[in-house]
């Protein structure tokens, strides 16, 4: 019976940690080579999706401290300013957490636009610092590209996350 | 009047609430503060930055594989796209190779009669270290990549990073024991002496500048340079840093005082790079 009991809890914790999972296993794709120069310009920022729909609908299971360290592992494999997508992605985390009531029990739609919004603010914070940083102008149309590619990707990355929601957490 | 006991939950409730209340700002200052100092070297994030990579290289290399094979299906669907047009642009291109490859013998037998007469000393050739590809990085923020080989390899930072296809792709920023990280020519980071060659056989001396897209810009030509597409760009070794001469790209586009060089190291992808260790000191000439 105690062992029944422990293997529960067991299951219980490594269910818990699904999200912090996705959301650090979602920065990959943004660091593999892979090949043609126009997949690497376009890579959308899955892991601003995870981290979005996460703090949404299950904010208990994804620590800020773990997006913030998600965040810094990805600047320093990606050779980003090391604390931009730590500080993009805790933005993210911290604005979606108290906008929640705003988003939650609303249609599709209205939780892709919000996800827009809040891509395009960060997007257009990350593109400022990494100017600011090197004090010159970093061309605008590629970060315009990678932003549009990461809204268009948010239905189908969602649905894959709502997938392992139901699946794999309950 | 008896003291209370001190319990674990009594000393750490007030920490845990502080916590609570100002962890989520302290994050955010640290991430800003990391980049602030990242920003001026700091040493110490250098080292940490050198360290975690060192520690997940393996991880990298086992996630490189699998990208390898979506990256040749890519190429593969790619290539598959215009078949005919690939081939008759091939035959062009072979027929004017041809041509090039009956000059290059006679220049060869011509240079090597002259080296003879002149009783010329070749500079030493560099040791070079093969290693692959193991992250790239191409969007609008960073363009670099860390490849397989490190410190214990015999790679150190300044060492230069040529593309399979024997042009510069960019210059080894940092080194670790098993990783080391290269710049591309199109980060927004990366200054490279270079000179322009034009066809006409003027040449003029400038700095090829990335600004973190597909098309570096040539910064400080000469006043009333005349360049025109299609122009060579090789490195001119001004500075000491990279040898004098390796092909960087080609001029693509001049709009206005801007001109704009194509690189042509397929710089991103599974590729191999190869790193170069030019010892200075015993090249005659060379000031390092």
């Amino acid at each position: 019976m105690r062992l029944f009991l422990l293997a529960l809890q067991l299951d219980q914790a490594a269910r818990a940690t699904v999200p912090t999972v996705t959301v650090g296993l979602l920065i990959l794709p943004g660091l593999l080579p892979l090949g043609a120069p126009w997949l690497s310009e376009t890579m959308p920022h899955f892991a601003m999706i995870a981290v979005f729909y996460w703090t949404l609908y299950r904010p208990d299971l994804l620590p800020p401290a773990a997006v913030f360290l998600i965040g810094l592992l990805f600047d320093i494999l990606a050779g980003h300013p090391t604390g931009l997508a730590a500080l993009t992605l805790l933005a993210v985390h911290v604005v979606v957490q108290n906008q929640r009531q705003a988003f939650l029990l609303r249609s599709f739609p209205i939780v892709w636009g919000g996800f827009a919004l809040i891509a395009a603010a960060a997007f257009l914070g990350m593109w400022l610092m990494t100017c600011l940083l090197a004090l010159r102008l970093v061309m605008a149309p590629a970060a315009v590209l990678q932003f549009g590619a990461t809204v268009l990707c948010f239905p189908v990355l969602a649905w894959g996350l709502v997938r392992v929601h139901r699946q794999v957490i309950r | 009047m008896a003291l209370r006991p001190v319990t674990f939950t009594r000393v750490v409730q007030p920490v845990r609430s502080l916590w609570q209340r100002f962890s989520v700002a302290s994050m955010g200052v640290a991430a800003f503060a990391l980049m602030l100092l990242g920003n001026a070297d700091n040493v110490i994030v250098e080292r940490m930055r050198v360290g975690v990579t060192d520690i997940l290289t393996p991880v990298l290399l086992v996630t490189a594989k699998p990208a390898a094979m979506v990256s040749s299906g890519v190429e593969w669907l790619t290539r598959l796209h215009d078949l005919q047009g690939q081939v008759d642009h091939l035959r062009e291109e072979n027929r004017i190779l041809r041509q090039w490859w009956h000059r290059a013998v006679t220049l060869e037998q011509e240079n090597e009669t002259l080296r003879r007469l002149s009783r010329f000393v070749p500079p030493p050739s560099p040791a070079s270290i093969s290693a692959r590809a193991i992250t790239a990085t191409g969007g609008p923020f960073v363009r670099s990549m860390l490849v397989s080989a490190g410190r214990s390899h015999g790679v150190e930072p300044g060492q230069v990073a040529m593309s399979g296809d024997g042009a510069l792709s960019g210059v080894v920023v940092a080194a670790g024991v098993r990783h080391a990280r290269v710049l591309l020519v199109t980060d927004l980071n990366s200054q490279i002496p270079v000179t322009v060659h034009g066809t006409d056989g003027t040449s003029y001396p400038g700095i090829l500048s990335g600004d973190n897209s597909r098309t570096p810009v040539m910064r400080f030509l000469p006043h009333g340079a005349h360049v025109s597409t299609g122009d060579r760009v090789v490195t001119s070794g001004l500075g000491g840093v990279l040898p004098a001469g390796l092909p960087v790209g080609q001029v693509t586009s001049i709009t206005g005082s801007e001109v704009r060089v194509r690189p042509l190291a397929h710089w991103s992808g599974p590729d191999h790079v190869r790193l170069l260790r030019y010892d200075f000191q015993k090249v005659p000439g060379v000031v390092p």
